[in-house]
């Protein structure tokens, strides 16, 4: 990485090369820690000197090696991620750590282990409901992964260690919510684009450097004259992960802004922070089950009774997404998911229901992870914006 | 200077409108034949030499179906959920459902009484639900594609399709062909099919009486009656089904002439 890049100029760097700085500091004796999804706790990693790496798939690579050891009817981001390891694009890693997300990500898991074989690997089975005993399992589960960690890395961990990575992880958290801030007036300063792209760069770099690198977006982008032009709409955009830029890039170019979103290469693997616990690993199971928003987890209104009130239990599980459509002034909301993935598909329908309440316009699109096959969905979002605008 | 043009670039087939108002003073349609661009220009040829204009005589046009730029005339770029909306509102204002089948997709547009889209939903990147099923059977069949309609018509006892995918739907007619059935059984077997994807469609955007049908699935009278027994009510049918987007692509024309 040349030392005189700064701000987004660096994000455009890191991105072209994610793996570069991984690579260099792995020459330096660091140990680089692959994990999948949000869920992995990433500071028990950071507290113990290791690089957390997010595995991400690649849009614009066909998938041709996957499709021998997983179904093809399965989600095809999975299948990519799966299919550049097995090309070989992920050997810098010293280990891999998964957590039970969704039952492809978890077979996945199984599949990466058995064909790539990491010198460490660690599933955490992560419970899908939010109540107490839930909690405490996870908890249990947390443990667990200390212990294999401890013993992978040959070093204690300790609660004050552990405490100490949670806050540098908390203010890396604090800055990516002063970067969505920075979307909030009209036009936004920072392009939707712009922000996935600044994710995916710090997802790939130790947590103080991550920081850093926000520090310097944030500066350059409250600075900049020749930002985001006017856009007539103001899109959010829920659902399945998106860690590239074709699809936002086709909503820009129909005349709409990308202010928010609610995906996990985005505000839902950053806005929660950890709170400090007596015991850490409490603070951490908090949030990585109850705090984090992805249907992975099933979240009730009230748990344990027998009656349920659809619209008050649809309020309980979407009203952040009106909160957030209100603070980022969004007139229309763009659902999306890769094609096959149930968890989303399911709440498509409710969540719907539940922005049909509220007044928010809505649409749903289906992608295959593929940035050739977008281009279908060109005149569905082209029919949104018309709507949003008439 | 009051005519607008609509031009609909379809997969198959373009065609294109010169309208005065929202009535259709000329149309024209030809094949697509793989060159979008060319298709969109000639269709405008032939549509003002059909009209006997200039095209100074034309305010403005609209374009719609596949997406083009660098044409050699000024246009606006719409979506076909919209300008099947105007054109439908245009011939039947009474209309609050479309069902649009088109050659590569079927979609099912909400509108309401000045013709604007409250919501729609298209069917997914799958031949199944659009009018390349029908094209892949009658091929099966070796009939031809006008054929099909009164065929399907005459059927007493249509096959049950047990897939919804166009490619596995080819192979099981080509089985039915082996053993025998009757051509127009199966006909009305894959218009069944196809009036049963088009009623869940419809089942994800809510349904509003009453109920259109636009685009060349409109021309296909066996697959208007298969949709009217699916869901228990008569069609309203223009009688150039298959022009109304280009239609309402004139209507849009002249509501976003700059």
């Amino acid at each position: 990485m040349s030392e005189k890049s700064k701000g987004l100029s660096k994000v455009e760097e890191i991105c072209s090369q994610r793996s570069g700085r991984a690579k260099e500091l792995k020459d330096e004796g660091k140990k680089i820690m692959g994990y999948f999804c949000i869920y992995p706790p990433l500071e028990m990693l950071s507290a113990l000197d290791l690089l957390p790496y997010r595995i991400l798939g690649d849009m614009r690579e066909p998938i041709t090696k996957a499709d021998a050891c997983l179904p093809t009817v399965v989600c095809p981001f999975d299948r990519s991620a799966l299919d550049l390891g097995l090309k070989g694009k992920y050997d810098f890693l010293d280990g891999v750590v998964w957590a039970h997300v969704c039952e492809v990500g978890e077979k996945t898991a199984h599949v990466w282990r058995t064909y790539l074989n990491p010198a460490y690997f660690h599933f955490i089975d992560i419970p899908h409901t939010i109540h107490k005993p839930a909690q405490n399992q996870f908890v249990q589960q947390l443990k667990d992964f200390q212990k294999t960690l401890m013993s992978f890395t040959g070093k204690k961990l300790t609660s004050e260690m552990l405490a100490e990575a949670i806050n540098a992880h908390n203010e890396q958290r604090s800055l990516v919510r002063k970067l969505y801030d920075l979307r909030k007036p009209d036009p936004p300063l920072i392009s939707g684009s712009e922000v996935i792209k600044t994710l995916k760069a710090i997802m790939s770099l130790p947590v103080k450097e991550g920081s850093e690198l926000l520090r310097e977006v944030i500066s350059e982008v409250g600075e900049r004259k020749d930002g985001v032009p006017f856009r007539p709409v103001r899109l959010l955009i829920w659902g399945s992960i998106i860690d590239d830029t074709p699809l936002i890039e086709m909503m820009e170019e129909l005349g709409a802004n990308v202010v928010m979103d609610d995906t996990c290469v985005g505000s839902r693997a950053f806005f929660p922070d950890v709170k400090l616990t007596p015991d850490p690993l409490e603070g951490l199971a908090y949030r990585y089950l109850v705090d984090l928003k992805c249907p992975r987890t099933f979240k009730e209104s009230t748990y344990g009774e027998t009656k349920k009130d659809y619209l008050t239990d649809l309020r309980s599980r979407f009203s952040y997404i009106s909160d957030y459509a209100k603070e980022w002034k969004v007139s229309g909301v763009v659902l999306q998911s890769v094609r096959y993935c149930d968890i989303h598909g399911y709440e498509v329908p409710g969540l719907g229901d539940y922005l049909d309440s509220v007044g928010l316009p809505h649409t749903y699109i289906e992608h295959t992870y593929d940035e050739r096959s977008l281009a279908p969905l060109r005149t569905r979002i082209q029919a949104f914006l018309e709507i949003i605008r008439s | 200077m009051s005519y607008f043009m609509g031009i609909d670039v379809g997969s198959r087939t373009t065609k294109g409108v010169i309208a005065y108002g929202s009535r259709a003073k000329t149309f024209h349609t030809i094949f697509s034949s793989n060159n979008y661009r060319e298709a969109a220009e000639k269709i405008r040829e032939g549509l003002l030499s059909r009209a006997r204009l200039q095209a100074a005589d034309i305010a403005y046009t609209a374009v719609t179906g596949q997406q083009l730029d660098n044409l050699s005339f000024p246009f606006h770029k719409a979506s076909d959920t919209r300008c099947c909306a105007r054109g439908v509102n245009s011939l039947f204002p009474e209309a609050r459902t479309v069902i649009d089948v088109q050659g590569q997709s079927t979609q099912i547009i909400r509108v309401d009484e000045k013709g604007k889209v409250v919501n729609f939903v298209v069917s997914e990147r799958c031949a199944a639900g659009s009018g390349r099923f029908l094209e892949i059977i009658a091929n099966v069949l070796r009939i031809n594609l006008e054929d099909i309609g009164p065929l399907s018509l005459k059927s007493q006892n249509p096959v049950a399709f047990t897939t919804s995918c166009a490619v596995f739907g080819e192979s099981e007619a080509i089985s039915r062909v082996a053993e025998g059935t009757p051509k127009e059984d199966i006909l009305a077997g894959v218009h069944r099919a196809l009036a049963q994807k088009i009623s869940t469609l419809i089942d994800r955007v809510g349904f509003e009486a009453r109920c259109a049908i636009s685009g060349g699935g409109g021309l296909d009278m066996g697959l208007i009656k298969a949709i009217e027994q699916e869901l228990g009510l008569e069609l309203l049918i223009p009688q150039k089904p298959e022009l109304v987007s280009a239609l309402g692509a004139a209507i849009v024309a002249q509501e976003s002439k700059p």
